[in-house]
Order: C-alpha cells, then sequence, then structure tokens
C-alpha cells in the first residue's frame, strides 16, 4: 500500500468512514451522499490521484450504490456511496473530474439516477430516444428483457 | 446535390464573413447498411467547430445485462465479441476479474501464451489504424501496403489461435491450446520483419506531404486537458504521461517481460502517429522474448463452474487504452453483475476536446486517430440556420472534401471519383426507400 492510500485512509477517518482493504493494492470506502464531494476532491485535488476508470451502479434491492473506481499506478481505490430507490438523485463530480460526464450520462440511462449539477443529464447517451418512460431503467433486477423486447417492439426481430 | 464540395466550401467559408452565427451539424445518423454507427450533434462557425455533443449507443447490446443471466464460462466467449480487434484482451481482463475471487492460480506458461496473443493483437491493431489513418487523409498507397503486413500477424495468430479474430482461446486459470511446436522461429523472422516495416513506414509518415500536412498540428490538446479527462492508452501517451497498465499494475507475463513503454510529447495527430508505430516495435520485441523464454507446465487449472461470493475489478491494457472489468458473485452459477467499461468510451470527451477549433475537413482524420470503435463516418447532414440551406454527404465525399481542402491540385481527378461514388450512394438510397 502506498503512502497516497495511507494519507487518504487517516482522511477518510477524520471524516468519520474507514478505508477497507480489499487485497493487494485495493481498497474501498463508503461514504454518506454528503461528504461524498469532500472526500473526492480531496483524493484528486490534495493527492492527485485524478484517473478516474469508471463509475458502475448496483441494485441492492432497496438502494443503489454508486461506486467510483480510481486508480494510481499499481493502487486501485473504490469509493462507494448509496442513494434510496424510491428517489435515485446523486450528486455529479464533473465540476472536481470532467472526465465523469459520460459515465453519469451511462448511469442515468441504466439506472435512473439523476446527477445534480451535471451539464447533460437530461440527454440521454446510450439508450433510445423512444424508451418508454414507465418502463423500468435497463440494469435494474426488476427490468426483464423479455418486457423490453415486448415494448420496445423488437419481438418480431427476435423470431 | 448539385454543387461540388469545392463550392461549397467557398460558400461557407464566405458564410463566415457575413454571419457570424453558429449553425448547427447533425453527424453520422444511422443506418443499418453502414458502418457503425454513431451521432455527433457539431456546432459550427463557418468552418470551424465550436461544439460537439456526442450520442452513442445505436449498436449498444446489453452485455451487461445479458451477462446476468449467463454462466461465468459462456459470459467470456461473449464478452470476447464486444470487440471485432481488440477481442482477446477482453476476455483476459474478465478472466482475471473472475480468478481473482476463486482461490486457483494460473500457471506461468498460460500467462506467457496469453501475452504474446495479447501483443500479436495490438500489433495487429495498430496496423489497421495506421492503414485507416492513411486512409482518411487520402494515401491509399499506405493503406494497401500496411494491411498487407497486417496478414503476416494474423497469420500468426491464426496458427496459434485457430481463428484470426475470436480466438476463443482464453480459460478461466489458464488457456485452452498449447502453444504449436517449431513456432520459435518462424515468430521471432515474422516479428523482425514487422519491426523493419514499422520503422520503414516511420520514415514515411514523417517526409510524405501527404502525412505531414493532413495530421501535423491538427487536434491538439494540452496535457492538463487529457489527465483531467481521464484518457487512456495512446491518448494520454502522446502528451507524455506515462498511463499504461502493463507498466503500472502488471498482469499475464508483463512484470517478468522487459517492457518499453512509449510516449511523445508532441500532442497532434502525427504524434499519435509515431507514437503507435513506436508502440508496434515495443510490441514485436515483447513477443520475441516471451517466446524465447516460454516456459514449460501446464497451460490450465481446471476451476469449478460455481464462483464464491465477492467482488473484484480487473483493469488490462487493450491496443486503444485501459479497459476495466468488474465483477460481483453472489455465490451462484451466473453473475450478480459485471461491468464492463471500453477504452473509446473513456477518450471520447479528449476527442470532443480535440475536434473544438478544427475544421470541417479535419473531421474524419481527428475522430479515426482517438482509433474509435466505431467506423462512423458515413452520412452527415448540413443544415446552415441563416440560410436554411440543407445538404447532406456521405463519409467518402467528407473525406474527398478533406483531400481537397488540403491538397486543391488533386481536385479534378479526385472530383469525378466522388462523383461515381455519390451515384452509388444515391442507388443504395433509393434501393432502401422503395422498400415497403
Amino acid at each position: 500500500m502506498s503512502e497516497t492510500v495511507t494519507r487518504f485512509g487517516s482522511y477518510a477517518e477524520e471524516v468519520g468512514t474507514k478505508l477497507t482493504p480489499l487485497r493487494k493494492n485495493e481498497s474501498i470506502v463508503e461514504i454518506p451522499q454528503d461528504k461524498l464531494k469532500a472526500l473526492i476532491s480531496h483524493l484528486v485535488n490534495d493527492l492527485h490521484v485524478r484517473h478516474l476508470m469508471t463509475i458502475t451502479g448496483l441494485d441492492l434491492g432497496q438502494n443503489l450504490a454508486i461506486t467510483y473506481h480510481f486508480s494510481m499506478e499499481q493502487d486501485t481505490i473504490h469509493v462507494r456511496t448509496f442513494v434510496p430507490k424510491t428517489e435515485p438523485v446523486a450528486l455529479s463530480i464533473v465540476d472536481i473530474v470532467p472526465g465523469a460526464i459520460l459515465y453519469e450520462m451511462e448511469l442515468h440511462d441504466m439506472f435512473g439516477i439523476e446527477f445534480v449539477g451535471n451539464p447533460w443529464k437530461d440527454r440521454k447517451l446510450l439508450l433510445p430516444e423512444e424508451w418508454p418512460d414507465d418502463l423500468p431503467p435497463p440494469l435494474l433486477k426488476s427490468s426483464k428483457a423479455d418486457q423490453i423486447r415486448k415494448r420496445l417492439g423488437l419481438e418480431a426481430a427476435k423470431k | 446535390m448539385t454543387e461540388t464540395p469545392d463550392q461549397q466550401r467557398k460558400e461557407a467559408s464566405a458564410g463566415l464573413m457575413e454571419y457570424s452565427a453558429e449553425s448547427l451539424v447533425p453527424f453520422g445518423p444511422i443506418h443499418p447498411a453502414l458502418k457503425e454507427p454513431e451521432y455527433f450533434k457539431l456546432v459550427l462557425e463557418g468552418e470551424r467547430i465550436v461544439n460537439v455533443i456526442p450520442r452513442i449507443g445505436y449498436v449498444h447490446r446489453g452485455l451487461e445485462k445479458a451477462a446476468e443471466s449467463r454462466p461465468w464460462v459462456q459470459n467470456m466467449y461473449m464478452f470476447e465479441r464486444t470487440c471485432g480487434i481488440c477481442s482477446f484482451v477482453h476476455s483476459v481482463c474478465y478472466g482475471q476479474a473472475v480468478e481473482e475471487l476463486t482461490m486457483f492460480q494460473t500457471p506461468r506458461r498460460a500467462k506467457y501464451i496469453r501475452t504474446i496473443i495479447l501483443e500479436m493483437e495490438r500489433i495487429h491493431s495498430h496496423l489497421l489504424w495506421v492503414g485507416l489513418m492513411g486512409h482518411w487523409a487520402g494515401f491509399d498507397t499506405l493503406f494497401m501496403w500496411v494491411w498487407n503486413d497486417r496478414e503476416v500477424v494474423l497469420d500468426l495468430v491464426e496458427a496459434i489461435s485457430g481463428n484470426r479474430v475470436h480466438k476463443s482461446m482464453n480459460a478461466f486459470c489458464g488457456v485452452r491450446r498449447d502453444m504449436p511446436e517449431n513456432m520459435e522461429d518462424r515468430i521471432v523472422e515474422r516479428m523482425k520483419f514487422l519491426t523493419d516495416r514499422a520503422r520503414y513506414y516511420r520514415e514515411i509518415i514523417d517526409t510524405e506531404e501527404t502525412m505531414l500536412k493532413r495530421t501535423e498540428n491538427i487536434g491538439r490538446v494540452s496535457a492538463d486537458t487529457v489527465e483531467k479527462l481521464c484518457a487512456v492508452g495512446p491518448m494520454a501517451r502522446y502528451v507524455g504521461l506515462r498511463r499504461d497498465v502493463r507498466l503500472n499494475d502488471p498482469y499475464a507475463a508483463y512484470d517478468e517481460i522487459p517492457l518499453d513503454i512509449v510516449t511523445r510529447n508532441e500532442g497532434d495527430v502525427h504524434g499519435l502517429l509515431r507514437l503507435r508505430l513506436d508502440e508496434l516495435i515495443a510490441s514485436a520485441n515483447v513477443v520475441s522474448y516471451a517466446v524465447k523464454n516460454l516456459p514449460d507446465g501446464p497451460i490450465r487449472v481446471k476451476i469449478p463452474p460455481i464462483i464464491p461470493a465477492g467482488e473484484h475489478s480487473s483493469h488490462c491494457e487493450a491496443p486503444r487504452g485501459e479497459i476495466f472489468y468488474y465483477a460481483k458473485s453472489s455465490g451462484g452459477r451466473t453473475p450478480e453483475r459485471i461491468k464492463s467499461r471500453q477504452p473509446t468510451m473513456a477518450n471520447l470527451p479528449t476527442a470532443l476536446e480535440m475536434l473544438k477549433g478544427q475544421t470541417l475537413a479535419d473531421i474524419p482524420v481527428v475522430l479515426t486517430a482517438i482509433d474509435p470503435c466505431f467506423g462512423c463516418m458515413d452520412r452527415m447532414s448540413f443544415y446552415d440556420t441563416e440560410t436554411n440551406r440543407k445538404w447532406t454527404w456521405s463519409g467518402e465525399e467528407l473525406r474527398q472534401f478533406g483531400i481537397n481542402y488540403y491538397f486543391p491540385e488533386r481536385k479534378k481527378k479526385q472530383g469525378s471519383l466522388a462523383e461515381s461514388v455519390r451515384q452509388k450512394a444515391s442507388h443504395v438510397e433509393r434501393a432502401f426507400a422503395e422498400e415497403p
């Protein structure tokens, strides 16, 4: 574990959470929404871990987890935050990491999470324009492939 | 369309003087008969691009959703189909993410065989890209030479894996086929041949007027912008960032093989050409070294079909840059969630930044420069908001426009070619329109 990760770990403890090592060179920190931006800002601006690999969404049943994967040389740091499924609104980190813009748009399409502060948050990136509003976002566990195919009129194409 | 591209260019430039207003150019709507479709909305000021808004996903196949209902092993070969050029690296990266969840280790010989295929794939992908660059810049001789040399490495890949593109050779904790016997001398000799060719191409791109004019000082971005936009692979290394997974977080056999990481400082498309040719030479050296030092031993460890619960991420260096896989298991036969991120997604914000400030004629070259996984140059429609004039160009016409813009002396010959292409295109279009 490099010095940067150790420093990040002590900062995480200051804000009331904990950096847990997953395995060699890989660790994860879980943080509530309101402290997320301060933590990422510290990671990017003070510790110069500037490479965001991607953002992953996870359906956990009651909540949705958003995981930011940062990498610096041999170390990988996952920062995980949670939003309730009933009100999927998260804060955008585009002002800290401009490269996150497309990943947030992808999560908006696939999980229906709205990122407040993303300049393109209302645009569609991956889903078709005619995607029905009442259909659940495709990567939620409640969304079924057959249902999507039926609603988009793709049944005929399958046969 | 009645006017030639050149007349249109004149009119467009005249428009720049008369109107300072911005016009919107929708770039590349879709058609199932065309190459990989993507869409960019370009905001132009005269001929200069001031803003670009992307709209991708026309060929999104929902692989992540599909993975959740398929067994772990089957997913490996499905994710290999993500890309038709750099396929093996996807199965390696997905495999690594899953292998880490089990307690099994990959044998050393299998790691070396993976490295050999991965680097051959990089050589094949870079050669393909250099050829395409020649094509879009208006230097088709280069395209034909380079693609001819590409067959050399594809033949080797076929001899080792049995397939040219989708090798289907990887397995969890190993590979499915051993290296054929007595291949060593042949591979080393072919790698030397490719190194010599790459040196020769490097000489060509440094001296040939067509390539210099089309690529030098085109698509400049600063290192700071690239770092902020989280670009990966050659797109990060061409501004001097040493961002390479093979160096930073070695996987396969890269921790044992001497590796030359190439970076350049030009920060333009010409620098990217130099960088990829230099990388090709470095890859050829890696292949030669790995073949000569191939360890003995088993090539595979068989693992049970049920993967223990847990989560893990893995990243690898594909020819286009870093790819990322995340796997979460709940201890069943199928994954709970698989996430895959491809390099073009990471490089797209940088490409949009490169396009800003360039002219219409540079679009093919700049968009090809990031080595996109979409060939999206087909069909552009233009709309001038001031004059309400609309016109449509196919990708071929856009390419001709770019060539005529830079080399007006070739105009006459090229113009007639463009005309014949246009006729062909309209014929195809009519055929589609007549269909009920």
